[in-house]
């Protein structure tokens, strides 16, 4: 029994009572461990503490598995962001916003797939048509709190044959093979018009033109039907424009309401763009704007008239802020704004030219004459990686950031782009999964160092002022009671308040958040290890110390301290989580880390509005999920800690 | 304790005059350009310096030393023209965004969160306690068992979580309460109606806080109460065959309150830091509330009070706690 309870107590102890009661410890010990050797059976196994604790701790289930969890957590977020070399952020994007969680933008419904007439898409969804005029809807289809679903397709379309499609940000346009326009989706700003009763008295809007409402057009002469952002347009051959939908979502929408004679029309994110009869420039109806040419996404602009020369324009291909122009030689070039890291388009050889070419948002696929499919512009999403299996294509769909290539009998056999988001996005339209990723590791370090901070301050403090006493002990008291009537949550705001006012860099602002956490969190462990050094000093081993002429120091750092190590071991994981909550809290509420940089605190400031909770719960709560994941699981491990490191609540047990 | 009050008061004074904000400046400048266009530049300028010198005088920032500035504020230290105006002689500020004196200010919002901290409180004790109790008698069995997965949850989730949760599922899912506000906008109700509208908005704050302060206390009563119960005057009192109702409310009870009356008071004040959160999160009009908009305004003097008061609450927990030790143990006496 004795020496079961020896096995409990700490290893240095042991060592010291053996030197206070034996005196000389080298024969002692070498006698133990030959005795440890000889017989086994007879005296029971001497384990150091540190191993039975172990041991105990493994007898938990649930804090075994809490700790698998809160290690592949730091795996999580320290590792993932690594393999994340698309992050940025700042990242936002205007027609990826709020997007469900899900994989399933690319994936092409099953009786599309062999029989393709056309593929297109905007926005989070895409829409097809296949051969025999049927209609299909897949990806994101769910317009944002209105709760229409784009995927409910109506059953006169379902019903019809549909000729050719079109997709805007959140309503699709169809033209049935007998020329019927159909609309579908969000309606509410003027998209179409899903009452033909109800009053047409908004000036914001550009209702839906009252034959195509009630009548039928000449599908042969229909040159192109494009969508944008709540905006349709439908282009004839003889050059007239049907044009409908929110007239403020395009800067340049009344200019082409009254133009005549373009013979090609498309919607960027800011403007409406034509190409008129001359074919010299691209038509904006505003001055100034795609007034420069370059001729790969690699090289300097130049003003369009010089570096067109003689050539025109045959056509353009439209992307979310810039245009691929076809040129009346075979070659391409490209207008409008451009961000840097594109990726170029192929230099082509002397024979080969591009037939037809697709726009995603930001991206364009091309296909030449030889079959071989290439794709250009930004990468994000891995949109411009046109795979090998791609070429031999008759045809390239490009859409938002999807691709897809089909050949000559309508069978799909390559797509590329966005899957999706696991996570769905947030009101900025970022990837929630790569920002739990990135925020976990901000909202971990800032965790970290403030415990470790805190538990310097604390062991240092509690140490000297356990050991000493008397007067130093009185006065480190009165510090930490100044320390702890400082009241936490709003000390911490208003510190880094009164930080937002001075200039200073990101940086540093976090490190500071840091030391606040930290230098406000010590005075619990202090007074906890003050309590136990009190204690341990009285002990033996501190008396033999003492009396071996050991220094003061030297005593209450290097035979008191381990003594009392269990106790911070659990502190120190306990108050990790604390950490990581009050981080959370305060730039929850705005006054820690800010936007754009993500932590799991601010990721949910976005959603202290009823309307995200209600509508776009994706948005908290995945992160709310890994916030109280780890912290559960830190403070399960803790608990445990606790209950292992500590004899008396063992014996409880 | 006073001490510490003093210290903390200078160190939070020495803090906020680390905000470059100059009211005299601000005041003086009005001021000036208040006057009709008839002056010339050089009048104006000779204007703005005896005003601006009146204000300082007048705000006690006529000097450059901190320590004298931090007296005056206090209310020990004369101003230029001999007379005392400090936090002693009430004087507690002045609001830029309201256009009043820092009290009034404060008043209404501390009702509110006053009104709601003590439901709160109440509530939350009302069910803590019991629950900690059967808890610890009842140790391991399935009850004890689940009630200490729910509180590990409880204690390991930010509040904010909790709020947004709740929010989702009685606003949004079920649609039992408003998800914001004091009262039904637009309502004139008196009386018993007002009261009845004003329940139904506070109902589910108030459902949020005492979930929230469940899971700490609850394992804090079952550990105590663990931990009295194994004690041998309770082997005693069950050899005399004492019932064991009395056993346990009057034996072990009493021997488990010493820890959780430090609880009991040092949480009167995590309420009050705690609501920074909960009226944020549910547009309550009270103390959080007040101190966010505040840092938000830059509005520091409503800050710089209640963060006084915030630090005088947390110190008289202190001296509550002792006085209150000494009643509860009667072994405890404080004679230092």
């Amino acid at each position: 029994m004795s020496e079961k309870k020896n096995n409990r107590t700490p290893f240095h102890p042991l060592n010291w009572l053996k030197r206070a009661f034996f005196g000389g410890s080298k024969e002692f010990a070498d006698q133990m461990e030959n005795r440890k050797k000889d017989d086994v059976n007879d005296v029971e196994e001497i384990v150091t503490p540190a191993k039975q604790a172990f041991r105990n701790f493994m007898e938990h289930k649930l804090a075994v598995a809490a700790m698998c969890v809160v290690i592949a957590m730091f795996l999580f977020v320290f590792i993932a962001p690594l393999f994340m070399t698309n992050y940025k952020d700042a990242y936002t994007e205007v027609t990826q916003k709020n997007v469900r969680p899900g994989l399933d933008m690319m994936s092409v419904p099953a009786e599309l797939k062999n029989n393709v007439r056309m593929i297109d898409s905007y926005g989070s969804f895409s829409v097809g048509v296949n051969n025999d005029g049927k209609v299909f809807v897949w990806g994101d289809s769910v317009i944002g709190t209105t709760k229409i679903d784009v995927a409910d397709i109506p059953e006169e379309v379902l019903n019809d044959k549909i000729a050719m499609v079109a997709a805007g940000i959140d309503h699709v346009v169809a033209i049935s093979e007998a020329g019927k326009v159909y609309c579908w989706g969000n309606y509410k700003l003027g998209q179409y018009i899903k009452d033909p009763d109800a009053p047409r008295d908004n000036p914001n809007i550009a209702y839906m033109p009252d034959e195509l409402l009630n009548g039928t057009i000449d599908v042969s002469q229909i040159k192109k039907l494009a969508c944008g952002y709540q905006c349709s347009a439908i282009l004839m051959q003889d050059g007239t424009l049907y044009l409908w939908g929110n007239k403020n979502t395009y800067a340049n929408f009344n200019n082409f309401l009254s133009v005549s004679g373009l013979t090609d029309i498309g919607f960027t994110i800011n403007y409406i763009v034509g190409l008129q009869e001359d074919a010299k420039s691209v038509y904006t109806g505003t001055r100034g704007l795609f007034g420069e040419a370059r001729a790969n996404l690699d090289q300097k602009a130049e003003k369009l008239s010089s570096f067109l020369g003689k050539r025109t324009i045959e056509s353009f291909t439209v992307a979310g802020v810039n245009l691929c122009l076809q040129l009346s030689d075979g070659s391409i070039c490209f207008v409008g704004d451009f961000r840097s890291n594109l990726v170029p388009a192929p230099v082509l050889p002397e024979d080969e030219y591009f037939v037809s070419i697709a726009a995603g948002t930001y991206h364009y696929t091309g296909l030449t004459n030889k079959g071989n499919v290439y794709s250009f512009g930004e990468n994000t999403f891995n949109q411009s990686t046109a795979p090998k299996k791609a070429n031999g294509a008759s045809q390239v769909y490009s859409g938002a950031f999807q691709n897809y290539a089909v050949d000559d009998s309508g069978k799909l056999i390559a797509k590329w782009g966005l899957k999706g988001y696991l996570f769905g996005t947030d009101s900025y339209g970022a990837d929630i999964f790569q920002r739990i990723a990135n925020g976990g590791r901000m909202t971990m370090t800032i965790g970290a160092v403030a415990v470790i901070i805190s538990s310097i301050i604390g062991i240092i403090i509690g140490c000297i002022s356990g050991y000493f006493g008397g007067k130093v002990d009185m006065f480190l008291m009165r510090v930490t009671e100044i320390f702890a009537a400082i009241p936490f949550l709003p000390f911490a705001l208003i510190l880094s308040s009164l930080m937002s006012q001075m200039t200073l860099s990101e940086n540093m602002r976090i490190f500071i958040i840091m030391v606040i956490l930290g230098v406000l969190s010590w005075t619990g462990l202090a007074r906890l290890v003050r309590g136990q050094v009190l204690v341990a000093r009285e002990n033996e081993y501190v008396l033999s110390a003492k009396a071996m002429g050991v220094s003061a120091a030297r005593i209450a750092f290097k035979h008191i301290l381990p003594n009392v190590i269990s106790v911070i071991l659990v502190t120190l994981t306990l108050d990790f989580a604390t950490c990581m909550l009050t981080e959370s809290s305060l730039s929850y509420l705005g006054f820690g880390v800010n936007y754009p940089r993500p932590t799991w605190g601010n990721m949910l400031e976005g959603a202290n509005n009823s309307t995200v909770i209600k509508n776009y719960w994706w948005q908290w709560v995945f992160t709310s999920g890994f916030l109280a994941v780890t912290t559960i699981c830190i403070n399960i491990v803790g608990d445990t800690l606790r209950d292992v490191l500590d004899p008396k609540s063992n014996i409880d047990k | 304790m006073m001490v510490v009050l003093l210290i903390l008061s200078f160190i939070m004074f020495m803090i906020y005059n680390l905000v470059p904000s100059n009211r005299a400046y601000t005041d003086a400048r009005t001021e000036v350009q208040s006057y009709k266009k008839g002056l010339t530049e050089e009048q104006r300028n000779q204007l703005f310096d005896e005003l601006y010198l009146k204000y300082q005088r007048r705000y006690g920032t006529d000097t450059d030393n901190k320590i004298i500035r931090y007296l005056r504020w206090i209310g020990v230290y004369p101003l230029y023209d001999g007379s005392y105006n400090g936090l002693l002689q009430g004087n507690f500020g002045y609001s830029y965004e309201a256009k009043d004196e820092v009290v009034n200010v404060v008043v209404a919002p501390m009702k509110n969160t006053i009104f709601i901290n003590i439901f709160a409180t109440i509530l939350a004790l009302g069910i803590s306690i019991p629950l900690g109790i059967i808890c610890a008698v009842k140790k391991g069995s399935k009850l004890d068992q689940g009630v200490q997965i729910i509180t590990i949850v409880g204690y390991s989730l930010p509040t904010f979580i909790f709020a947004i949760l709740f929010i989702w599922i009685f606003c949004s899912i079920l649609g039992w309460f408003p998800p914001s506000g004091m009262k039904t906008p637009g309502s004139n109700y008196t009386g018993m109606k007002y009261w009845l509208d004003r329940l139904y908005y506070i109902a589910l704050p108030l459902i949020t806080m005492t979930f929230c302060s469940l899971g700490g206390m609850t394992r804090y009563v079952r550990a105590s109460m663990i931990e009295a119960l194994s004690m041998d005057c309770i082997k005693t009192a069950r050899a005399k065959g004492l019932r064991e109702k009395v056993v346990i409310y009057s034996h072990a009870w009493r021997n488990a309150l010493i820890p959780i009356v430090t609880l009991v008071v040092g949480w009167f004040l995590g309420i009050f830091s705690g609501s920074l959160i909960f009226e944020q999160m549910f547009a309550l009009n009270g103390m959080g509330d007040l101190m966010i908009k505040s840092l938000r305004t830059a509005d520091y003097d409503v800050v710089l009070l209640m963060q006084m008061f915030y630090v005088m609450m947390s110190l008289l927990s202190n001296l509550i706690i002792d006085i209150v030790y000494g009643l509860v143990d009667p072994r405890v006496r404080v004679n230092k």
